[in-house]
């Protein structure tokens, strides 16, 4: 199948996923993002560039869906997607997504997500942007960075399969 | 030009990320616009179904919490039903005596939660009623604790509200006791304020909040919450004021649509004053 297909359904899926069922994964009404898990894997693989575009249509995807604030998450996924870009090394892809560096590498990512998303949210309010950047933002990043241990010992094992 | 070429091939990671978000930033100043609506309209559509069908899936995390509240709840709802029917009764009795009939203005639309979003960035539910049961964007939701929100968005079958936790939701409320005024907002967390209440009026806390007279989206004397909490900062006008919602959101299962539409003699009146 077409590289590109294959990532829209999965996206899509993902996006559905996230909007639905992730709800039943929720701690104390923290939610994993895994569409910052997904984005960073394509930042990895694919880059800078394309990711910034498959984080854009995907955060457009879930703004059309929540039905508040378009344009919030296609903005913070895009940037999400080109700050992870920049740990894109083609010789490396493999070596990075069954390493520890994935987790810290989703971790930077989702934190990134979470500041520039609270930054829009809290804008005109009187939210205080560290108090949810702490009470939300940081147990959403651990948690998310926790889901990707899932994907991480996947590409480590299969790493280990293949040598 | 061959130059300007070669920046812009040197440099595309960036162009392409100036242009995303530029597209972003401009989506996001054009919220209200119809075409974004209808866009939505139909996507709340397809996943209000989707939330339908999955919602018959229990939380195992927190079933089991979720189990305990409810048993607890149950003891408090019993007790509360013996009350309510004694007061009933002499509601009846004194309502009689005053000749007075009773009477609810409002139409209710009963509707099922199918969906929730209550991670704390974008709190909103998803209903399964719509337009053609008669659901129109700002009428009021209740449960039988009080206010819950009111209606953001709809499709044929289904619609989204904005719960009073939300960082756009906005009402005008009053002090029950007091009848002091104010504005209710989501003040982040599971607390509300009330904003603009002069250091001089009467609020204490335990007192309770309701909606009030003054609101065009919103019908009167419905429950918003508790005061818990009052503080005056020195050199401010105005009283801190923080309400706890009357409504739980994490148990929220079914609601109210109240449909009442804003009054249009009203809304003319007043914007031709304002003008």
């Amino acid at each position: 199948m077409n590289r590109t297909i294959k990532y829209l359904l999965i996206s899509l899926l993902l996006v559905i996923v996230q909007t639905t069922i992730a709800r039943l994964l929720s701690l104390e009404g923290i939610t994993p993002d895994l569409l910052v898990v997904w984005l960073v894997y394509l930042a990895l693989t694919e880059g800078q560039l394309r990711a910034s575009v498959w984080g854009f249509g995907i955060g457009l995807c879930l703004d059309l869906i929540s039905g508040d604030f378009l344009g919030l998450s296609a903005l913070t996924k895009t940037l999400c997607a080109f700050v992870t870009g920049y740990f894109y090394n083609e010789n490396k892809t493999q070596m990075t997504l069954g390493s520890y560096r994935f987790l810290l590498i989703v971790l930077l990512g989702g934190l990134f997500h979470s500041l520039t998303y609270f930054l829009i949210f809290t804008l005109g309010t009187d939210i205080s942007f560290w108090r949810v950047v702490f009470q939300l933002g940081l147990t959403t990043t651990l948690y998310t960075a926790t889901v990707s241990l899932i994907p991480m010992f996947a590409f480590s094992r299969k790493l280990a399969l293949r040598a | 030009m061959q130059r300007l070429f070669t920046i812009v091939r040197l440099f595309k990671e960036y162009f392409v990320l100036a242009l995303l978000s530029v597209i972003s930033l401009a989506l996001l100043s054009l919220n209200d616009n119809s075409q974004i609506r209808t866009i939505r309209a139909y996507t709340i559509g397809i996943v209000g179904t989707l939330q339908s069908a999955i919602s018959i899936i229990p939380n195992f995390f927190s079933l089991e919490t979720e189990n305990e509240i409810l048993r607890q709840q149950n003891v408090v709802l019993t007790d509360e039903v013996s009350r309510l029917r004694e007061a009933r009764l002499e509601n009846l009795r004194l309502r009689e005596m005053l000749q007075l009939k009773e009477h609810s203005p409002f139409r209710l639309v009963a509707a099922d939660v199918v969906g929730k979003t209550l991670d704390l960035l974008r709190n909103s539910i998803t209903i399964n009623a719509g337009e053609r049961d008669g659901i129109r964007i700002n009428m009021p939701i209740v449960s039988e604790a009080g206010l819950v929100g009111r209606v953001i968005a709809t499709s044929s079958h289904y619609a989204v509200a904005q719960l009073m936790v939300n960082r756009d939701f906005r009402a005008s409320a009053k002090i029950q006791r007091s009848r002091v005024m104010g504005i209710l907002a989501w003040a982040g967390g599971e607390s509300l304020q009330l904003k603009n209440v002069a250091k001089t009026q009467d609020v204490i806390e335990g007192d309770l909040a309701m909606t009030s007279e003054y609101s065009n989206v919103f019908p009167r004397d419905i429950k918003i919450g508790t005061v818990t909490h009052v503080a005056e900062r020195e050199g401010g006008l105005f009283k801190e004021i923080q309400i706890r919602p009357s409504v739980d959101f994490a148990m929220l299962e079914h609601v109210f649509v109240i449909t009442t539409t804003p009054n249009p003699e009203r809304q003319a009146l007043e914007s031709k004053v304002a003008k």
